[in-house]
């Protein structure tokens, strides 16, 4: 009885407080939330009782007793790394470039928005790319650095808009006050400009990296359903990934490897989260050193 | 003060110096000499130029997108808009400090080692640092924490930490864009007492629209208004016995 009096009660109070629009706003923040927790949720419930070590540990099987994410797994932490290796610096050299350096011309403005609509391109497309300009064209074949790269260029105007916006954010003020100082144009950057920036590119370049680590369109593309049956330890070897294995073994019939896919699912998920978690620690850890 | 007949040469002399911003123009073919070793205020009212103006002696407003300058600046004879004349060579010869206090994010020495380290300095640093620091009146209440962050001090020690920081790169000129405009009475006094004692071994040229700072402070006075020099001379004379009707006006608060 109580509870039933309070609740619009309070509803109502909570509509004075932040006006129709506001409790949209909340209802929507609420609603993402949910979905969220519903993914993970029903996620966890499925593939929950894959997970072991020995399903961390093996390599994919026919048989669904035995098959593990072992490869991809490692092959997925490799293409990360290689992903990161070359997408990082080039991204950030280049939102360096538009920002401070380049001149205000029309070739600059072009430059920019079409780094804004590469960043809109769908991935199956940077598989195609992959496929004609790795795997291909220099010759790399359907291994773990063909796919690592195709990767790279699917972060990187990722990269460049996290990275420029971390370097359009940074006061003028700083700027100025550096070059008023007699600083060169690199000094600027290289002593205010980035520090002040790094946070942002930090987190920036390392969603858009996990991002990217996270697609399995383009290494379908690339070609990355082969059966590896040990653990690649080398950019050489035969491309493969988690979020392919996972579209591998969604694909077949049998029940069981429903709840495989949903295991591996669920280690994706949580390692794509622990990278980004890495990367907001890392950043407020740059946050305070600067202040 | 009297300047000594060889120092009769102005060490900053704006010819002919027209800035626009675009289309829009900020300046318009001003001329006028600062003497050296004397205080000179750029008085007017907002919008006037003041800041362009100081900003041309150190080439400054090039890093504004669209800003065209024309005429002569000569510093010590050089005109700084030739050709081969490195901005950032200007930049350490003739020191900003700007309205607003931006000290970078770092350590009170790193803020004051920024300039010399720039710049190549390889001396010793640790004293530079507490020399100019003692010349801007922070040392006492810094001098036990070099390493507190710069954005802890208060805006006064702010600002005054901001004046160390240009005069650690040994400037010959010191530039100062209304640097009390944004301190509360107290802090104004104390960078006031502080320009007054830097005048022994500085030039310096001050934009304020602050009258009584300008009549404090300064030798000489410029009179801007929408980007013409209207009115150059002693600063006595500029608010006593003005020359022309526009300055008089300004001076004694009277709106045209």
């Amino acid at each position: 009885m109580g509870r039933a009096v309070t609740l619009p009660i309070r509803a109502r109070a909570r509509f004075r407080r932040l006006g129709a629009l506001g409790v949209a706003c909340e209802l929507a923040a609420l609603a993402s939330v949910a979905v969220l927790l519903l993914v993970a949720g029903a996620l966890a419930a499925r593939g929950w009782g894959a997970l072991d070590w020995g399903f961390l540990a093996n390599p994919a099987s026919p048989d669904p007793a035995k098959a593990g994410v072992g490869p991809a797994f490692a092959a997925t932490l490799w293409m990360g790394i290689v992903a990161w290796t070359a997408a990082v610096p080039a991204g950030v050299g280049c939102a360096v470039y538009l920002e401070e350096y380049a001149p205000k011309t029309r070739w600059t403005s072009l430059a920019k928005s079409a780094l804004a609509n590469l960043a809109g391109v769908p991935p199956v497309v940077y598989g195609v790319v992959g496929l004609a300009l790795f795997v291909r064209g220099i010759g790399l074949g359907r291994s773990l650095a063909a796919g690592g790269l195709t990767l790279a260029v699917l972060a990187l105007p990722l990269v460049i808009a996290a990275a420029r916006q971390a370097i359009r954010s940074v006061p003028r003020d700083l700027r100025e006050a550096a070059y008023g100082l007699g600083a060169t144009r690199w000094q600027v950057v290289r002593r205010q400009v980035l520090p002040a920036a790094a946070p942002g590119i930090v987190t920036g370049s390392c969603f858009a990296v996990t991002r990217a680590v996270g697609e399995a369109a383009p290494l379908v593309v690339v070609g990355a359903v082969s059966l590896t049956t040990f653990v690649p330890m080398r950019p050489g070897d035969p491309l493969t990934s988690l979020p392919t294995r996972i579209f591998d073994w969604s694909a077949r019939s049998q029940p069981e490897f429903a709840v495989l896919a949903a295991g591996a699912a669920l280690a994706l998920l949580v390692f794509l989260l622990a990278m980004n978690a890495a990367a907001t620690f890392a950043s407020g850890r740059l946050e305070r050193n600067g202040r | 003060m009297t300047a000594s007949p060889t120092n009769d040469t102005p060490i900053l002399s704006a010819q002919g110096l027209s800035v626009n911003f675009g289309r829009r123009p900020a300046l318009t073919d001003v001329s006028l000499d600062v003497p050296r070793g004397r205080i000179v205020s750029v008085i007017g009212p907002s919008g006037c130029g003041k800041t362009t103006l100081l900003r041309s002696f150190n080439r400054m407003n090039e890093l504004v997108a669209g800003a065209r300058t024309t005429g002569a600046v000569r510093f010590e004879g050089t005109n700084l808009y030739a050709e081969h004349v490195d901005p950032v060579e200007v930049r350490r010869r003739i020191g900003m400090v700007f309205q607003q206090a931006t000290p970078f994010p770092k350590s009170v020495f790193d803020n004051v080692a920024f300039g010399p380290r720039a710049g190549g300095f390889s001396g010793d640093l640790h004293g530079l640092v507490q020399e100019v620091l003692e010349a801007a009146g922070l040392w006492p209440e810094v001098a036990g924490d070099l390493d507190t962050p710069a954005t802890s001090l208060s805006a006064g020690q702010q600002q005054r930490l901001c004046i160390a920081r240009t005069l650690a790169v040994k400037p010959g000129v010191l530039l100062m864009d209304e640097p009390t405009s944004a301190l509360d009475p107290t802090a104004t006094a104390r960078i006031e007492s502080l320009v007054d004692a830097l005048r022994e071994s500085y030039t310096i040229v001050i934009a304020t629209h602050n009258l009584q700072q300008a009549a404090r402070l300064s030798d000489m006075t410029a009179y801007l208004d929408r980007g013409e020099l209207v009115e150059y001379g002693p600063t006595e004379t500029v608010f006593t016995n003005p020359g022309e009707p526009r300055t008089e006006s300004y001076v004694t608060g009277r709106v045209l």
